[in-house]
């Protein structure tokens, strides 16, 4: 496994599989840059949506892509990153109508947390519904790898 | 005054041997990046190319030597790491640099990904060396928006590279570099790939990689030879393709 650590995020890549941690610039002056991670088992393109738009579209069968996107202080204590604590995934939580952009033969899962006063939402997209108890095989123990402590 | 006259000499010649050690120290230089295909003269660009086997290093006799996956910072104020091995691709590693000359003409060619005439199994990753040693702004002006890069060390360290440009080609289902040298244009470097290609073929046996292999490297031999896709030359004096 790869480690990478960047703007507060730690992880480790499973092997085959690439990642990437950039920082989104902040657009108004009160707004903190925020952390966004990808991480794909297959080649990530460069021009790539926070929520995998360019990616997706690239997806074969059996890929996986994973994004972790952090959100800004505001949304600390809202109803919506109540849960604490980073989630492990089971395949009943994936749906083709929890996905950001439909496309045929996906399935998706959104879920928003709370850790260490870090509000974030991680999106996961597997190409395949055969292929969705492998994935959830080796992306929970990826989210096990997680460090999102500053 | 005597004295003053000794001293004076004594200057003097070690003067003269240090600037002589230095000049000669310049010109060893000179001549080991002409060797790599990185001369000051911009016209020595064409120059024949200087791909070579990999002779000073130790290697077994299975191939080229092990790969490594890549790991360091990107262009963009981010962290980036990208697998070479246990992928079904191949990997072209451009090692190139920002303050080296002959390397623009690489970063100019793989702004046009189209014209690369790269095999549909190998995917182009640039490596350059960390930030502190390179010229990051540089660099963001010189790369392709959507070229993969990465800054990283480590990697050089790994793949033992001397100088830039330098290209390694790593096979992902057998993590293992395939081929590797160093070119002044483009055309030297799918020339690497050509043979990189067929002596993969030669490894594997006669059989290895069937004939969508042997097509790609029918391709690429063409390529090398600005024979592109449709070219009257294909198709003989018929100008029909031939069956």
């Amino acid at each position: 496994m790869t480690r990478l650590a960047a703007h507060g995020v730690g992880l480790e890549v499973p092997p085959g599989w690439e990642g990437r941690i950039v920082r989104r610039p902040s657009i108004h002056p009160a707004e903190q840059p925020r952390a966004v991670v990808h991480v794909a088992s297959f080649p990530l393109p460069e021009a790539r949506g926070d929520f995998g738009v360019g990616v997706t579209e690239l997806m074969r069968s059996g890929d996986v892509f994973l994004t972790l996107f952090e959100y800004g202080p505001e949304s600390l204590g809202t109803p919506l990153f109540a849960p604490v604590g980073i989630p492990q995934l089971t395949g009943a939580i994936f749906g083709s109508r929890r996905l950001q952009r439909t496309l045929p033969g996906q399935l998706g899962c959104q879920l928003f947390f709370t850790t260490d006063r870090r509000p974030f939402c991680l999106y996961v997209v597997v190409a395949g519904r055969l292929h969705l108890r492998s994935a959830l095989a080796q992306v929970n123990p990826f989210l096990e790898t997680l460090d999102l402590s500053r | 005054m005597t004295a003053l006259v000794v001293v004076e000499t004594v200057v003097l010649v070690l003067l003269v041997v240090m600037v002589t050690g230095l000049l000669r120290s310049h010109g060893e230089i000179l001549r080991r990046l002409h060797a790599l295909g990185a001369g000051l003269d911009p016209d020595a660009v064409d120059a024949p190319a200087v791909l070579r086997p990999r002779g000073d290093l130790a290697r077994d006799h299975a191939g080229l030597g092990p790969a490594a996956d890549l790991a360091g910072e990107g262009l963009h104020d981010d962290a980036v790491s990208i697998p070479v091995i246990g992928v079904r691709h191949r990997t072209l590693l451009a090692f190139l640099s920002s303050g080296c000359l002959t390397c623009r003409g690489f970063w100019d060619s793989f702004a046009r990904p189209a014209t690369l005439g790269l095999p549909a199994d190998v995917r182009l990753v640039v490596v350059t060396k960390d930030a502190a040693e390179e010229s990051v702004r540089v660099l963001r002006d010189l790369a392709a928006p959507d070229l993969a890069v990465v800054m990283s060390n480590a990697a050089w360290e790994q793949y033992a590279v001397p100088g830039s440009p330098y290209f390694a080609l790593v096979d992902g289902s057998s993590a293992r570099v395939v081929g590797e040298g160093t070119g002044a244009t483009w055309a030297q470097v799918q020339s690497l790939l050509v043979h990189a290609t067929g002596d993969e073929e030669d490894r594997r046996g006669s059989s290895g990689g069937g004939a969508a292999a042997t097509e790609a490297r029918i391709d690429l031999e063409l390529l090398v030879q600005g024979i592109r896709p449709g070219d009257p030359r294909l198709y003989g004096s018929t100008g029909v393709p031939a069956s």
